[in-house]
């Protein structure tokens, strides 16, 4: 995805060079990257942090080969640069209310073992994260260079480095469980090198341009007069105030520790041969390992279709004998086929309506090097944490993030299921008379019922964060002065 | 025996100033909910209180309590229940009003006194002809039942039978279970009940069809007295189309700008939506400036409600529209699987729901323009939330029947249920087979 995008950009309808690099690319040929959650210890010297940084800032025309650095605000964050309040609450209630809220944590399903009060950050009593800072870089010895150089501006402009969250690729793009990862993305129609149906409007995804609703999203704004300098676009909303959103986005980060021993332990007690357990996995994920659909493979992986993202359910698989209703690639892209609504083009019209722009990688080392479901089957527990650092770009947390949260992936009832959250990524439990802990097997005679799953992930922080274009930069540094 | 779900609404004026006293009483009484026993029939009971609102920028709309039921049968009879299972409560929140009388009623002239009191709503279910006891029993049918096939599947052979063979096995199993025998049969009164909706909207297609053939039989015949009817149809689209043509004019009258609810209220709102499966909102609103608004409002609503047989709104259990206050205010309530804001969503996010719901909402303050009813301007969909947000109120006392299944649970339970007894081919009972 990366890689194709780079070539195109020359022609693009977008104003990339006024985006962070991150909105364009994964940085996928830098291998080394660090999330750095920071807090600033005071509001003067946090503006002149972002002065400091901006020079270093990639933006979206750059193709960097040894380093790229992008940052975030969060909420907390842009009110400690000193925003005017008015200014302030144009932003979305989802990012002002932040993802530890408990109306927010309610509607996201993180209770029990995922509620904020066991995340190592992001908890609302712990240390405040006002911005994220993603520093990429091609090696492991010029990343340790990078990031003494930013501890040193930390240090120099009061900020503080809660964590350095590390990130380690896995071999052949795969995630901690063994599955091929991030084949389904959308293509942006104006970054795409051919019109394809299908293809999503920037405004999905990124701040000022139209989306699904040939609208422009909802962006955060400030008076004129805050912007003597005119460094903003007129808003869209309202033309007597400035655009402080354009060419910037939502940025949703959630680390999720991935149980993999405890994941393929249950597949074996699950199943009489591991076989039998990989295709159980393959069920629930949605794909075979190798990332071969199950609605095309729906008996054996096929290497050939590792990368095969033109299928759909409708069709094709309606009641889910390949591929589970409940599997996790079903929920959170159900293409065109939702129980609820009565044609494909019509599922294909909402499922459209939710798609994300995911941006994430993996961290903690893998249980076994191979990454091959035999072998991880053959391992013990080693103790050691490993997860993914989930992070997906979007014009509206509401409609896109937590509407699959909520809907699609927690929702125990989704598809007419009766107590089946996401098998991947879903909180199980049981409370009562409500239990979330199961999953279906379309099946003749009847329907194959997994009990008690445990939960696979678990969440270890969240945040929600505003990604400045650069202008917007310029502008909350208070313009460079 | 009916098995057509109904709203019944009605609403008492009452002195703004009264509202924080009722709200109370509203809040107390949801803390104490009646039990469903004592509620027979009833699927889902709405109570809550509305400030005064302003019309057109001048005219003042007053405060109201509102109580909003959808049961399944008879009105009198749900509205008997009503009266025994939250009679005094009842009485209790109405003696705030002027409208309700001084002495106290009794049973009788309460019951008399809501079906006076009452008005008529468009009112859509998601779930038909499924009565409040059915939803109980075939919720246990559909799951004893997997858990019964699931045993048998222990034995290879079980697994190994034809379709028809075990849906016949499963048959046996119902009949001879005494608490599920009675489901074999469908439920009583379902197709005179399915008759009873169709019978209006058939009314009036047989009507225009009539009108029609007449219209063009005249053009050879002399059809004496019958000619009247040939201007039937020629009148009703001659009508509409005029209201339509006076609904542009409306459409053209600028709107007084509405207050946009805080993020806090609105937090306070939807953070009252604690049910993991199915919750409820509700929306009040005046209407836009333009007597015929509210003219071309109620006939779109009784057009709705004579339709509502063949009207599908996924997730939805239940919803209702309805208009107040000489039709100047609009109420709208749903009650649905999940939250309100993904509900919401549901409206806006297809293209075809959209537009239909325009014909009812683009009326109301706060929602976006339209011109010619359904064609929208700009921004639709963002304008379209912040009218769900800026007039979605707090509900008091809310009651639910059901709190754990989904309007594709229900469905479900009731297809299975039907597919008892029935011939099916072998591709289908393999199908019929999935929903357990």
């Amino acid at each position: 995805m990366a890689a194709e995008t780079i070539n195109l950009i020359q022609d693009s309808e977008l104003e990339l060079h006024d985006m962070q690099g991150i909105l364009i690319r994964g940085y996928g040929l830098l291998p080394e990257a660090k999330y750095l959650l920071l807090k600033f210890e005071d509001g003067n010297l946090a503006r002149s942090y972002l002065q400091s940084l901006y020079m270093y800032i990639t933006n979206g025309l750059a193709k960097p080969l040894e380093q790229a650095i992008n940052i975030a605000l969060s909420a907390s964050g842009i009110k400690s640069l000193g925003i005017e309040e008015n200014d302030f609450n144009t932003f979305l209630r989802e990012f002002k209310e932040g993802m530890a809220e408990p109306h927010r944590q309610f509607v996201l399903g993180d209770e029990g073992e995922f509620s904020a009060e066991h995340w190592s950050w992001g908890n609302p009593s712990g240390e405040q994260v006002d911005a994220l800072l993603m520093v990429f870089a091609h090696e492991h010895e010029y990343m340790e260079e990078l990031l003494e150089r930013e501890k040193k501006r930390m240090e120099k402009f009061g900020v503080k480095l809660i964590e350095a969250l590390p990130t380690a690729l896995l071999r052949d793009h795969k995630e901690h469980f063994g599955f091929r990862d991030d084949i389904s993305q959308p293509i942006i129609k104006e970054l795409a090198k051919s019109k394809g149906k299908g293809d999503f409007p920037a405004g999905e995804f990124f701040l000022g341009y139209k989306n699904l609703y040939d609208e422009h999203p909802l962006s955060p704004s400030v008076a004129e007069k805050e912007d003597p300098k005119g460094l903003l676009p007129v808003s869209y909303e309202d033309p007597s105030r400035r655009d402080l959103g354009k060419n910037g986005t939502y940025l949703v980060f959630r680390q999720m520790e991935q149980q993999v021993f405890r994941f393929w332990e249950y597949m074996r007690n699950q199943s009489t041969s591991e076989q039998e357990a990989i295709l159980l996995a393959s069920k629930m994920v949605g794909r075979w390992p190798d990332g071969s659909p199950l609605t095309l493979c729906p008996n054996n992986p096929n290497p050939e279709k590792s990368l095969e993202n033109g299928f759909n359910y409708w069709n094709e698989d309606r009641y889910g004998l390949k591929c589970p209703i409940g599997a996790h690639i079903r929920r959170t892209n159900p293409r065109d086929h939702l129980v609820t609504e009565t044609s494909a083009k019509d599922s294909e019209e909402m499922a459209a309506k939710h798609r994300m722009l995911r941006k994430g990688r993996p961290y903690g080392p893998p249980l076994d090097e191979t990454l091959e479901p035999l072998d991880m089957m053959l391992k013990a527990d080693d103790g050691k944490e490993r997860g993914l650092h989930f992070i997906c770009l979007v014009s509206d947390i509401r409609r896109q993030f937590e509407f699959v949260q909520n809907i699609w992936v927690n929702f125990h009832k989704f598809g007419g299921l009766n107590n089946d959250a996401d098998p991947i990524i879903g909180n199980h439990f049981k409370e009562g008379e409500l239990k979330t802990d199961e999953f279906s097997l379309p099946h003749y005679p009847v329907r194959k019922r997994f009990k008690n799953l445990p939960n696979f992930t678990r969440v270890r922080g969240g945040a929600y964060f505003f990604v400045p274009g650069m202008k917007a930069i310029k502008f909350l540094a208070k313009a460079l002065e | 025996m009916s098995l057509i779900h109904r709203g019944l609404t009605f609403s008492l004026r009452i002195e703004e100033s009264l509202i924080p006293q009722v709200n109370q009483l509203l809040e107390d009484y949801n803390a104490d909910q009646p039990p469903n026993e004592s509620l027979c029939g009833t699927f889902f009971i709405s109570w809550l209180t509305v400030p005064t609102q302003v019309y057109a920028g001048k005219e003042v709309l007053p405060a109201r309590v509102i109580f909003m039921s959808s049961y399944v049968g008879n009105k009198r009879k749900h509205v008997d229940t009503l009266v025994n299972a939250l009679g005094d409560k009842l009485r209790k929140v109405f003696a705030f009003s002027d409208e309700y009388p001084q002495k106290t009623l009794d049973s009788r002239s309460m019951a008399r006194f809501i079906v006076k009191k009452s008005s008529f709503n468009a009112f859509y279910s998601g779930f038909k002809f499924v009565s409040t006891g059915s939803i109980a029993s075939e919720s246990q049918l559909r799951s004893y039942i997997f858990k019964w096939v699931e045993k048998q599947t222990k034995t290879p052979a079980f697994s190994s039978l034809t379709p028809s063979a075990i849906k016949s096995a499963i048959e046996k199993e119902v009949e001879k279970h005494p608490s599920f025998s009675s489901l074999m049969d469908d439920p009583e009164g379902i197709v005179w009940s399915k008759w009873k909706m169709l019978a209006m909207p058939g009314l009036f297609v047989m009507l225009m069809v009539a009108s029609l053939l007449v219209a063009m039989g005249s053009i050879w015949w002399d059809m004496g007295l019958w000619g009247f009817l040939g201007w039937v149809l020629p009148d009703f689209f001659l009508l509409m189309f005029l209201l339509l043509v006076l609904l542009r004019k409306d459409e053209n009258l600028e709107s007084p700008p509405i207050d946009v609810i805080s993020d806090e209220d609105y937090l306070e709102i939807v953070s009252r939506e604690k049910n993991k499966v199915v919750n409820e909102m509700t929306v009040i609103a005046p209407l836009k400036p333009g007597r015929f608004r509210r003219i071309f409002l109620a006939v779109s609503l009784r057009l709705v409600a004579m339709v509502r047989y063949f009207a599908y709104i996924p997730t939805v259990h239940t919803a209702r529209w309805l208009q107040l206050d000489r039709g100047k205010r609009l109420v709208f309530i749903a009650t649905f699987d999940n939250q309100s804001e993904a509900y919401a969503h549901d409206f806006v996010d297809s293209e075809k729901r959209s537009r239909n719901l325009a014909v009812i909402f683009s009326h109301v303050m706060g929602f976006p323009k339209t011109t010619w009813l359904i064609h929208k301007g700009s921004d639709y969909r963002k304008d379209y939330m912040k009218g769900v947000r800026s007039f979605q109120f707090k509900t008091g006392f809310w009651y639910t029947l059901n709190r754990e299944l989904s309007v594709e649970n229900l469905k479900n339970n009731r297809a299975f249920r039907l597919g008892l007894n029935r011939k099916m081919k072998d591709e289908d009972i393999r199908k019929w087979l999935l929903r357990l």
